[in-house]
């Protein structure tokens, strides 16, 4: 097995044929490490994780996640692909607002036709929320919904997370919390990827991308504290 | 899981529900009424064929051209007017023959009546009114103009019997309306009938007739009476036969009826007075046009309303997707939801539609109508084809939805 997960080469994405959001990256992300993605606004993070959360198709360039490139996928295959191997975690807590935590929770279980709820319920008491199961995301605070959507990315086993900003909207309290569920889960084996604005939160990652204008401008490693 | 799905989103949207569901009821509405009416009159009417009614008349073949020349038996029958009376219970020989409910003789002829000094020339008929005949089996079987005719033939007075013996000296009579009126006869008097100045015999009317038909004009007596005065002996002029034929072709049975007794014609006639079946066509047609056009706008209401519940749901749907539903899993979600949308609206327009076939029926043939159950499945399928055909593109537009569109956090 190679030590490389996520294989980006010359990747570009131009939307409505003008806006180049990503102009050839070249990336390799090593299996089991935490990659901080830096940049400014526009700059292309969003973009970049959307192609490898198999999301949306590059416009040049190719994918390889493990053995499978990703551009050979059609639709159904990417679905598949991304509900089998990647945890998405969204800078807004995006939660279907008439299921209760745990159907939340439930439903890419579903989806991979997996029925057993004790799984679930064991996700949602490794985020803090045993006690919360069914309330429904109206009832629960920023925190609580963000964890609620942390436990559905990790319902499927995936071996990557991504995450974009899952911080942006919460406040210290709540976003020292989800940081350090993120930090558990990078303990136990998983690749993660990252987007933040926040410096500090970046250097928590094994490496840290920055991205400006659709390119890869920084690329280095951090030493873990 | 599925059904927490749809059963918590429909619910958390009861409104946009309420108002397809309401589409779709206005939509079948009238076709449920309207096939709860015609199916109704089709069933009454069937019944009254079944329980009487003739509706094949036997005549003599007019044209018959003798095959061999100079045989002289041929001729004869080619010559004959008449149908033999010991010929008749070979209808009951027929393959169709439990399809024969009855049948009746007449003999029709034109004698002289006279009653208080006043002459008229009238039809004297010969019939079987309600005879036990044997068939070829042996069996016996009830038979005769009463047993066929009855609902039609409103008889003031009393039906007369057949003759168990003869006695023609004092032999009653049945009269038609129109012969009672013209020869102010009434119940209980006695006329004489004469038969080209030579028999004459004395009747006491029993029953006078109203038909509506030429019924109305004849005088009517036991076969063996007109047989007698007219001195035709064993023969007919035409029968009317009763056959069932909810189903079964009546072109059929006359023509099984003509091979058994080969000098005769089975012409297929239609009793019933064709004004309720012209008023329920008409209806039935007026109500179709309206039903196809109420079914459009059924069609494009619910998909309306479909449609805009997708647009409000995008997000969520688009959710759904980047967790890993596929795209089946997204359209099967959606079909359930309008197929429910269609039952529900179809049993309550299946409801309210009895009101209104009630409501049509009392209006226009002054009967209620009773509820049919055949109409519900049929309106329930209606109902789902419409829903789902109505789901076809706004479920087009689900799929179409891109998850990274709708959540862009910004
Ligand atoms: N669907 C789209 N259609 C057209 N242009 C798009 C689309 N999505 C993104 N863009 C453009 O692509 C560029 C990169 O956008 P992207 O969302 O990747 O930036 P980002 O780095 O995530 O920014 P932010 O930090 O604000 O989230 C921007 O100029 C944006 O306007
Ligand atoms: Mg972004």
């Amino acid at each position: 097995m190679s030590k490389e997960l996520i294989v980006l080469d010359n990747l570009s994405k131009i939307y409505d044929g003008c806006t180049t959001a990503l102009n050839e990256i070249n990336l390799s992300i090593s299996r089991g490490d935490w990659t901080s993605i830096t940049g400014p606004s526009g700059s292309g993070k969003t973009t970049l994780l959307n192609m490898v959360s198999c999301l949306d198709k590059p416009t040049s360039g190719s994918i390889m996640i493990g053995e499978t490139k990703i551009n050979d996928l059609n639709q159904t295959e990417l679905t598949r692909f991304r509900r089998e191997n990647i945890g998405l975690i969204f800078q807004q807590h995006y939660l279907i607002p008439y299921l209760s935590a745990l159907e939340n929770v439930m439903l890419p279980m579903y989806y991979n036709n997996n029925k057993d709820e004790s799984i679930a319920i064991k996700t949602l008491k490794r985020v803090g929320l045993g006690h919360r199961l069914h309330s429904i995301p109206a009832k629960l605070s920023g925190g609580e919904q963000q964890r609620v959507c942390i436990a559905r990315s990790l319902i499927n086993n995936p071996r990557i997370l991504i995450a974009d900003e899952p911080t942006g909207n919460l406040d210290q309290k709540n976003g020292r919390v989800v940081l350090n569920l993120i930090k558990e889960i990078h303990e136990a084996g998983n690749t993660i990827l990252l987007v933040t604005h926040n410096s500090k939160i970046a250097r928590e990652g094994d490496r840290i991308v920055q991205i400006i204008d659709g390119k890869v401008s920084m690329s280095n490693m951090t030493v873990i504290n | 899981m599925f059904y927490q799905i749809l059963k918590k989103s429909l619910f958390k949207r009861k409104g946009r529900l309420i108002i397809a569901v309401i589409a779709i009821v206005m939509g079948v509405t009238i076709p449920a009424a309207m096939f709860t009416v015609s199916l109704d009159v089709n069933n009454k009417i069937g019944a009254e064929f079944r329980k009487f009614g003739a509706n094949l008349l036997i005549v003599p073949k007019s044209d018959i051209i003798p095959v061999g020349i100079g045989d002289i038996s041929l001729t004869s029958v080619t010559n004959q007017q008449y149908i033999n009376e010991t010929d008749i219970y070979k209808i009951k020989t027929i393959n169709w023959s439990k399809n024969i409910l009855g049948y009746a003789p007449f003999l029709y002829q034109v004698i002289t009546a006279k009653s208080n000094g006043q002459e008229q020339q009238v039809v004297l008929t010969g019939t079987w009114f309600e005879k036990n005949t044997t068939l070829e089996d042996g069996t016996n079987f009830l038979t005769g103009v009463r047993r066929i005719n009855s609902w039609w033939w409103s008889v003031e007075g009393n039906w007369i019997g057949d003759l168990e013996f003869f006695n023609f000296s004092s032999t009653t009579c049945m009269i038609g309306i129109n012969v009672a009126k013209k020869m102010n006869l009434s119940l209980g008097d006695i006329f004489s009938v004469t038969y080209q100045d030579e028999e004459t015999l004395s009747l006491e009317i029993s029953g006078i007739i109203t038909t509506g038909g030429t019924e109305d004009n004849h005088i009517f007596v036991p076969l063996e009476v007109a047989q007698y005065l007219t001195e035709q002996t064993n023969a007919i002029h035409t029968i009317q036969v009763s056959a069932l034929c909810s189903g079964c072709p009546i072109e059929d049975i006359a023509s099984e009826i003509e091979s058994e007794i080969n000098y005769i014609e089975a012409k297929t006639i239609l009793q019933m007075t064709n004004t309720e079946m012209s008023i329920l066509h008409t209806i039935e047609m007026m109500m179709t046009i309206v039903t196809l056009i109420a079914l459009l706008a059924t069609l494009l209401g619910v998909s309306t309303t479909l449609t805009t519940s997708i647009l409000e749901r995008k997000t969520e749907i688009g959710l759904m997707m980047s967790i890993g539903a596929e795209n089946r899993k997204i359209a099967s979600l959606f079909l359930t939801e309008s197929l429910l949308i269609g039952v529900m609206g179809g049993f309550i327009g299946f409801i309210i539609g009895i009101l209104g076939a009630q409501f049509v029926s009392i209006t226009v043939f002054n009967s209620f109508v009773s509820p049919q159950l055949i109409v519900l499945p049929i309106i329930l399928v209606i109902a789902s084809i419409v829903s789902l055909f109505a789901s076809i593109i706004p479920i087009n537009r689900a799929l179409k939805i891109e998850p990274v569109l709708v959540l862009r956090g910004d």
